[in-house]
Formats: C-alpha cells, sequence, structure tokens
C-alpha cells in the first residue's frame, strides 16, 4: 500500500460497550480529495480526529506518509495534518492577520516571533482564501462563511501535506458552500494536498471529492470512488432513506425523498430519474 | 489599520512602559506623612552621629514598600493573564483555583499554633501562606487530572469545592480562636502591603521577574491556546506542556505574591483585561505590559492606602477594589464595542 493516509483495522468507542467504529480499514491515496458522509453519530467526526490524533484509538494502526500516528511528535505531526474544525471563534479578540500567522508558532525564533517568510506564506494563505481584504479585522467581526475561510488559511498555512476539515460548509449559504469547496479543489490541483472532509453534503461530495467514505451507523462502511458509492440502494442503506437521483451532464444528484413526497413510492426508473 | 507585532514595536512598547512606571514609583516614593525631599536624599545617610532623616526614610521605608508594591502588582497581574487563558475563562484570576483559601488556612494555622520563628525575615504566616497557596493549587489540579485529561470544567469545578472545603476550615478555626488573633487574620486576609527587608524584596524579585520572563518565552504557545487544546495541538504545539509550565509558573509567583501582601483581589482580573482592551490579546504582549501595568497600579493602590486615612492606613485591596472597580467599567463601556469576546 502507498496510501498517504493507512487505517488498519481500527476500531473505537467512547465508552467499551459503544464501539463506533469497528474493524475499518482502508487506504487514502495522495493528492485526492475524500468525503466522509454518513448519519449522525456514525463517527465521521471521530475518525477525522482519530487521523488527526486528538483521539487514539481502541485497537487498529493510523498510518501518516508511511509512519506510525504515534511515532510523530506534535510539531512533526503538524507538518504532515493541517486541521480546519467546526467554527470556533477563540475567547479574546485576535485579529485574522495574528490567526493565520499562529499556523508557523512551532517555527517561530527564539524569541517568539514570526519570520518574513512565515509573514509572507500567511499573506499567500490570505490571498488563496480571498480574505487579505480583512486582515487586520478582528475574526468575530467577520460571517460564518468568512471565518471559515480564515480558518482554511491558516491550515494551508501550515504547509501541510494533508487537509482534514469538519463540516467546512456548515452553516453556510448555497454560495458559500461552493467557495469553500472551490477553495479546497484548488489547493488538491495546484499544491497537492491531499484532502479529507466530514459532509453532510452528498451532492457536493459527488461534486468535487474523487473518492467517498459513507459511515452507516451500524459500523458499516464503504469507501471508493464518488460514483461508484454514491448510488441510490447504498445510500438508502446508509441513511435509511428514499433518494431520487437526478442528472445533469455528467454531475449526478440525490434527493432525499421524505413521507410526503409526491413521488414516493415509485422507483427512480418509474419517476423518470434514472 | 492594526499593525503587526514585531520584536522591535514590542520593545518599544515595554521600555516606554518601563519609563511610565519608573516616574510613578519617583512620585509616589516621594508622597507619604513625612515629606520627603530628594535633594535631601542624595546628599547620602549623613554621618553616624547625625542620620539625614530623608534618606532613611526613602531607602529603609519607601523605596522597599514601593518595590515590594510594584512586585506584588506584577506577579498578580501576569498569573490572572496565564489563568485566563488556560481556562479560557475571561473571569478567572489567579486565586480562582483556591489559592487564596489555602493562603487563608495556612495564616490562620499559623496564627493559631503561635509560632515565633522568622524565615529570611519572614513571620511564619508568610511561610504558611506559601506553602498552604502552593498545596491548594496542586491538590485542585490533581483533582482536576483525575476528572479527565485536562477538563477546564473539572478543574474549575475542584477550585470551587476546595475553596468552599478551605474557607469553612478557616472559618471553624476562626471562631475558636482568640479575638486578638483572629484581627490579625483578618487584617492579612484583606491584603497588606508593608516594610520588608531588602533580602526578602531580592529573593521575591528574582522569582516574580523570573516567573514573568519565562511566561513570555510561552507567548505564541499561550496564544494558539486562545483557540482550543484540540486546534493548539493540531497546529504543532505541545500542549500539556505548554499548560503545565504556564500554570506552574503563574501559581508559583501568585504564592509568592500571596505570602509578601496577603490577599489583594481585583488587580489579576483588571489589569489583564484593561491591558488587553488596549493592546490586544497577544500574550508576547500582554504578559510584559501587563506586568508593568500590574506593578504601577498597585504602587498607587498602595500610595493611596498609605495617605487617604494617614497616619493610619488602609488595607491595600480595599484600595485596589474601590479604584479598580470605576476604572474597569470605564474601559468596559469604551472599549466594549470594539471587542467582540465581551458581547
Amino acid at each position: 500500500m502507498s496510501g498517504i493516509i493507512e487505517v488498519e483495522n481500527l476500531s473505537f468507542g467512547y465508552t467499551s460497550e459503544a464501539t463506533i467504529l469497528r474493524d475499518m480499514s482502508f487506504s487514502i491515496t495522495p493528492g485526492t480529495f475524500v468525503a466522509i458522509a454518513g448519519p449522525n453519530g456514525a463517527g465521521k467526526s471521530t475518525l477525522l480526529n482519530l487521523i488527526c490524533r486528538a483521539l487514539r484509538p481502541d485497537s487498529g494502526t493510523i498510518r501518516i506518509d508511511a509512519a506510525a500516528i504515534e511515532s510523530y511528535s506534535t510539531r512533526a505531526l503538524a507538518a504532515k495534518v493541517a486541521v480546519v474544525r467546526q467554527e470556533l471563534a477563540p475567547i479574546f479578540g485576535f485579529s485574522v492577520m495574528e490567526t493565520v500567522l499562529m499556523a508557523k508558532t512551532p517555527y517561530y525564533d527564539s524569541m517568539g516571533f514570526e519570520s518574513r517568510v512565515d509573514r509572507e506564506t500567511a499573506n499567500e494563505a490570505l490571498e488563496a482564501t480571498d480574505t487579505a481584504q480583512f486582515a487586520s479585522r478582528p475574526l468575530a467581526s467577520l460571517s460564518s462563511g468568512e471565518r471559515q475561510r480564515v480558518f482554511i488559511a491558516r491550515a494551508l498555512a501550515q504547509n501541510s501535506l494533508i487537509m482534514l476539515l469538519d463540516e467546512p460548509t456548515n452553516f453556510l449559504d448555497l454560495k458559500h458552500q461552493v467557495g469553500i469547496y472551490d477553495l479546497l479543489k484548488v489547493a488538491q490541483v495546484e499544491k497537492g494536498k491531499t484532502i479529507v472532509a466530514v459532509t453532510h453534503d452528498i451532492n457536493l461530495a459527488s461534486q468535487y471529492c474523487d473518492e467517498i467514505l459513507l459511515l452507516g451507523a451500524d459500523s458499516s462502511y464503504h469507501i471508493g470512488k464518488t460514483k461508484t458509492v454514491l448510488i441510490p440502494e447504498q445510500i438508502k442503506g446508509v441513511f435509511d432513506v428514499d433518494v431520487f437521483v437526478g442528472r445533469v451532464g455528467k454531475e449526478e444528484f440525490f434527493i432525499p425523498l421524505g413521507k410526503f413526497a409526491k413521488n414516493r413510492g415509485k422507483t427512480n426508473k418509474e419517476a423518470g430519474n434514472i | 489599520m492594526k499593525q503587526l507585532l514585531t520584536l522591535k514595536r514590542l520593545i518599544a512598547r515595554i521600555g516606554l512602559a518601563l519609563v511610565v512606571l519608573a516616574a510613578v514609583m519617583g512620585v509616589c516614593s516621594l508622597i507619604g506623612t513625612e515629606e520627603v525631599s530628594l535633594k535631601a536624599v542624595f546628599a547620602g545617610p549623613g554621618t553616624r552621629t547625625t542620620v539625614n532623616p530623608d534618606y532613611d526614610i526613602f531607602i529603609r521605608f519607601r523605596l522597599p514598600r514601593i518595590i515590594l508594591a510594584g512586585l506584588v502588582g506584577a506577579a498578580l497581574a501576569c498569573a490572572g493573564v496565564v489563568f485566563q487563558v488556560i481556562l479560557r475563562n475571561p473571569l478567572a484570576d489567579p486565586y480562582i483555583l483556591g489559592i487564596s483559601s489555602g493562603a487563608g488556612l495556612g495564616v490562620i494555622i499559623a496564627v493559631i499554633s503561635g509560632l515565633n520563628w522568622t524565615l529570611w525575615g519572614r513571620s511564619p504566616i508568610a511561610v504558611f501562606a506559601f506553602a498552604g497557596a502552593l498545596g491548594t493549587v496542586w491538590l485542585v489540579w490533581f483533582i482536576g487530572r483525575l476528572t479527565g485529561k485536562f477538563h477546564v470544567t473539572g478543574l474549575l469545578l475542584a477550585g470551587v469545592v476546595v475553596n468552599a472545603f478551605f474557607s469553612a476550615l478557616m472559618m471553624f478555626l476562626t471562631s475558636v480562636t482568640k479575638s486578638d488573633q483572629v484581627y490579625s487574620t483578618i487584617f492579612w486576609l484583606m491584603g497588606n502591603i508593608t516594610e520588608g527587608d531588602f533580602l526578602v524584596l531580592w529573593i521575591g524579585a528574582g522569582c516574580v521577574v523570573g516567573g514573568i520572563v519565562a511566561l513570555f518565552y510561552l507567548g505564541p504557545q499561550l496564544n494558539a491556546l486562545s483557540f482550543g487544546a484540540d486546534d493548539a495541538r493540531s497546529m504543532g504545539v505541545n500542549v500539556a506542556r505548554t499548560r503545565t509550565i504556564a500554570f506552574g509558573i503563574a501559581a508559583g509567583i501568585t504564592a509568592v505574591a500571596v505570602s509578601l501582601s496577603g490577599l489583594i483581589g481585583f488587580v489579576g482580573l483588571v489589569v489583564p483585561h484593561g491591558v488587553r482592551l488596549i493592546f490586544g490579546p497577544d500574550h508576547r504582549q500582554l504578559l510584559p505590559l501587563s506586568g508593568v501595568t500590574g506593578a504601577a497600579f498597585l504602587i498607587v493602590a498602595d500610595t493611596l492606602a498609605r495617605i487617604i486615612v494617614a497616619p493610619a492606613q488602609l488595607p491595600v485591596g480595599v484600595v485596589t477594589a474601590i479604584v479598580g472597580g470605576p476604572f474597569f467599567l470605564i474601559l468596559l463601556i469604551k472599549y466594549s464595542r470594539k471587542v467582540s469576546w465581551l458581547t
């Protein structure tokens, strides 16, 4: 295997009775954009926290860039893995530039200050995420979409091989959702980053991601090309909901069918979708 | 447009702050019940037979007291900064984890047992206060660790419980002791700056200044910690190490301050907030400027305590609360529109 993230026989539960992830094995190819999707409580964020070592597995191994995750120092791991967590603001009013510069904390000089190169890196990250115009504003004065972009900028400034994101488009409107995914795609294509994003939006995932990891509530999982994993039967099995599948050109779209949906009961074929 | 902090700017600002501090020290050392003229002080100590009274008062009483007030103020302000960021709680102050009640318990035990020795010129009260303060912090830290890896809520609750328990013990001991002993305990609890001898000052100064310098070097890590432990860790910061060192130093300099001057409230809460409101949250700047501001603040407060009801003296803790409260409110109203974490 030559994955940049290799997970082998991974099991984890917050208590000994309730195992969330059971005997999971997969490998992520360098430079791919991977989505992790699944119902609430399936362990998506948990898996993300295991891959960045915020949690320790009960059993099994995780290798990052060919080395066991436990073998890294905090600083060395940060050079491999950057994390964008769900929207959180610091308790004190740091500015956008200060926030992005913090990605360089382990590399500050002996007096605790950043170098000119660090500042250039931070500026590039601000430009890349279209947040340079807020540079001197306090973080808390931004909208959630803007703030999310700042945290992505901070992750970019970390210059890591891998970027993990936990629901990066949560609470964002359509334009900003697409904006964030565009940004991530550019980071993947131009910088060759491996991107792993937890998301509830399988439509965005099928549009942008190369692969998808579907986690089921019963510790089952499916991983593979988005096209092969995201099929109605699979979605029904994992999310326990019927979906409509529509197609525009090469893109496939999935719309959940509620109890009162007008075409409920018909198969996708009968409804004229596939 | 906010400028980015650079080492040059930081040094300039600290230098300016130190000049202001020196001016405050100079002015306050000349104010008091006895008139002291600077000219006379410079005339020197005088001869053995004719002691120069101005010099004597200045060197033996005013100066040590002002230095002591400055040390205690600097220690409490910096410890306040650290506790606020480590506990991620703007309401934290140096006493939040039970240092006050632990020190108080130590004091009342020292008073009751009627010990009569001195250590470096300090009474058993100071030594017991120091031991009580550090012992309590250790206990709270230990209990906090039992509740989880580093659960801020667990730590805070442990602090509240230990605080309540030790306060109860203190009240119990107070109610069974003689009234004159109780008086000296209460006097201590209110916080007092008194003239100490130079050896104690030097030791205290070494501890406090050394501690603040060490904390300064943790500044970038403390900045990252403002975003929470997980975020700091994924940025490559060794969170456990940073927390343990910062916590240990903050507790240590607080214990030194408490053993030198009793419980002086408000400095550790108000000064960090005031400095943060004006200069921003960057700990590389916040720590040194809070130290200098805390020193100046307590020197002024102690000068007021000396002169308001002269020739009697007020406990300085009373002055810090009376002066600090409204001062902080003005700051809060003036700047709160700019800072959003207050809302």
